[in-house]
């Protein structure tokens, strides 16, 4: 069995907010000047990181299923003149890379994943997996426009990151991934930012052989 | 936090616009370019830019892929297992998935594209059909993508969360895709010319797809020392005293310690990056010849990693290596081979991969 404990979690739920407004609620958690580039997934799950106040030696998980949709969209509206801006930030990392580089914060394992049903679990045993003494495991999701009215984006804004280390100290939460047998359940990105901000424990076979217990301190 | 664990390689193979692995070899040795002056935009035409597709491929999407077949084509050349199980991973690591298809979408507006659009769309379809169960992580980190891929199927084996692993990249690429790098300035009508010392940089990009078996311990290569390193200073350059790629090859460094190696760059053909490369992999390997594919194949994205690896395989079974294709002296380093050499007396090659945000990878291949 592969078992992290919670040292530390953060949430951003900015219901139906807009883009421009996220931008003006949080230009002050960034250096000046960087929220005019930055996405509204961006800033969100740079705020989230920011919680946590990332280290050199952290290693960086992070799980969206569909990242950077209104830089995805903006991009395709700009041809046939592209943009080489939103080209860039359209990336699937795009997110992580926006609030890291505003940093100048390097980091030596960065993973970024991507999926849908057994996403978090994933994520959780790329986590588990690495070797760094501390593993922030961030996430989220930006509501989409036109994409989103064809049914390829999210429907909601969020952000969650999650601090985790092998040993216990002040930990307020544990997360273990077990050997199962059993069919594999769906749990979506957004399922399990719900839990984490309701601190509502889960159990379930969350991908093929793994079953994903959150308990709670 | 590197990751110095071994695990063998049973097979590789992969897909450029040479062909497969052997044939893309061969042709390299011999020189060959599968770059070709293609408008950017395909149909929508643009200016002439180098583009390497596979034989018989548009650039232009369609519904459901013209890569499909290129895929499963490549599939015959996988050992037979249950692929997607919880035992046997699948690893897919891709820059732009089906991302093409958002493209032609947005064009012309039919709705039956849509599915391929989004990574995860993508690679559900995409598992069904190539027959693999739902074990799939989906990895994506622009042109590191295929050695992240390669560092978590290893651990995986390493922590016995699985039996083997199967490594699957691919990147096709589309009006979208060569639209970006176009307006980054890069993408021109000069071909690349990687590691050369001339007034303009160019790259091209090419179709590549490429997979990898890893187990514990069947295969007769060996992937060690895998490192990354993610300098997080600009999202389209390195920093300039180029400590990002030294902390990535420093754990290499330790890895090939009394190793004879010859080494596969990056080399995509841009002055600053190569420049960057060539120096530190001088500084830290100076004896060993480096060379670069990408001048010829062009620059296969998310998948280059895995491409090149297969080669790069198939290099060192041959006993013969190809030059640095399209580049020309004065090089960057004197070390830059551009011509093919014989593989005897080299213990291994060290394969490196770069990308947007300041990433780096690297990983040793030896014979087991």
């Amino acid at each position: 069995m592969l078992e992290r404990f919670i040292q530390a979690i953060s949430v951003a739920d900015p219901g139906a907010e807009e883009p421009a407004a996220t931008r003006e609620r949080l230009k002050d958690k960034f250096p000046r000047g960087a929220t005019r580039r930055m996405t509204q997934l961006g800033m969100l799950v740079g705020a989230a990181l920011d919680e946590l106040a990332p280290r050199s030696d952290d290693a960086v998980v992070y799980a969206s299923s569909y990242a950077e949709s209104r830089a995805l969209e903006a991009y395709l509206e700009s041809f046939p003149t592209a943009s080489p801006t939103m080209f860039q930030t359209s990336i699937h990392p795009s997110a992580v890379q926006q609030a890291m580089i505003g940093r100048q914060h390097p980091v030596r394992e960065f993973f970024p994943l991507t999926g849908r049903a057994h996403l978090v679990a994933q994520a959780m045993q790329a986590a588990m997996l690495s070797p760094a003494p501390r593993v922030l495991v961030c996430g989220g999701e930006e509501r989409g426009t036109w994409l989103l009215a064809q049914g390829y984006a999210s429907a909601r804004s969020f952000a969650f990151a999650l601090a985790l280390t092998s040993g216990p100290g002040e930990a307020i939460g544990k997360i273990a991934l077990a050997r199962s047998a059993d069919q594999p359940a769906a749990l979506p990105l957004e399922t399990f930012f719900a839990a984490l901000a309701a601190r509502q424990p889960l159990d379930l076979v969350a991908a093929p052989g793994m079953r994903l217990n959150l308990a709670w301190l | 936090m590197p990751s110095l664990a071994a695990v063998r390689l049973e097979a590789a193979g992969c897909v450029t616009g040479l062909g497969d692995a052997d044939t893309t070899l061969g042709a390299l040795r011999r020189g060959e370019r599968a770059l070709q002056s293609r408008p950017v935009l395909g149909a929508d035409g643009g200016e002439p830019v180098p583009l390497a597709l596979v034989a018989g491929r548009s650039l232009d999407e369609t519904a459901p892929p013209n890569w499909l077949r290129v895929l499963k084509t490549m599939l015959t050349q996988i050992p037979a297992d249950a692929w997607g199980s919880a035992a046997r991973p699948v690893f897919v690591t891709s820059s732009n998935f089906g991302v093409g298809s958002l493209y032609a979408y947005r064009r012309h507006g039919d709705a039956a594209h849509l599915p391929f659009g989004t990574p995860a769309g993508c690679v559900d379809w995409l598992a069904g059909q190539l027959g693999w169960g739902p074990n799939v992580t989906t990895v994506s980190h622009a042109c590191v993508s295929a050695h992240l891929g390669l560092l978590l199927a290893s651990r995986t084996l390493e922590h016995r969360v699985a039996d083997r692993a199967l490594v699957f990249s691919f990147d096709f690429i589309s009006p979208f895709v060569t639209g970006g790098f176009h307006a980054l300035k890069i993408l021109n009508a000069g071909f690349p010319a990687p590691y050369a010392d001339r007034p303009a940089g160019s790259i091209g990009l090419g179709d590549g797809a490429a997979f990898a078996v890893l187990s514990r311990d069947r295969g007769d290569f060996v992937i060690e020392g895998q490192s990354v390193f993610n300098e997080m200073h600009h999202f389209t350059a390195n920093r300039a005293d180029g400590t990002g790629f030294a902390a990535c090859l420093a754990p290499t460094r330790e890895a090939a310690a009394g190793r004879k190696l010859w080494l596969k760059g990056h080399g995509t053909g841009t002055l600053e990056a190569g420049k960057l490369e060539s120096a530190a992999l001088g500084a830290v390997f100076p004896a060993a010849p480096l060379v670069s594919w990408k001048g010829s194949i062009g620059h296969t994205l998310g998948s280059c990693g895995l491409v090149e690896l297969a080669i790069a395989a198939a290099a060192i079974r041959a006993g013969n290596a190809p030059g640095t294709v399209g580049g020309a002296a004065p090089s960057f380093v004197p070390q830059v081979a551009l011509e093919p050499f014989s593989t005897a007396g080299f213990d291994a090659v060290l394969c490196a991969s770069n990308a947007f945000g300041g990433a780096h990878a690297a990983f040793l291949l030896s014979h087991a």
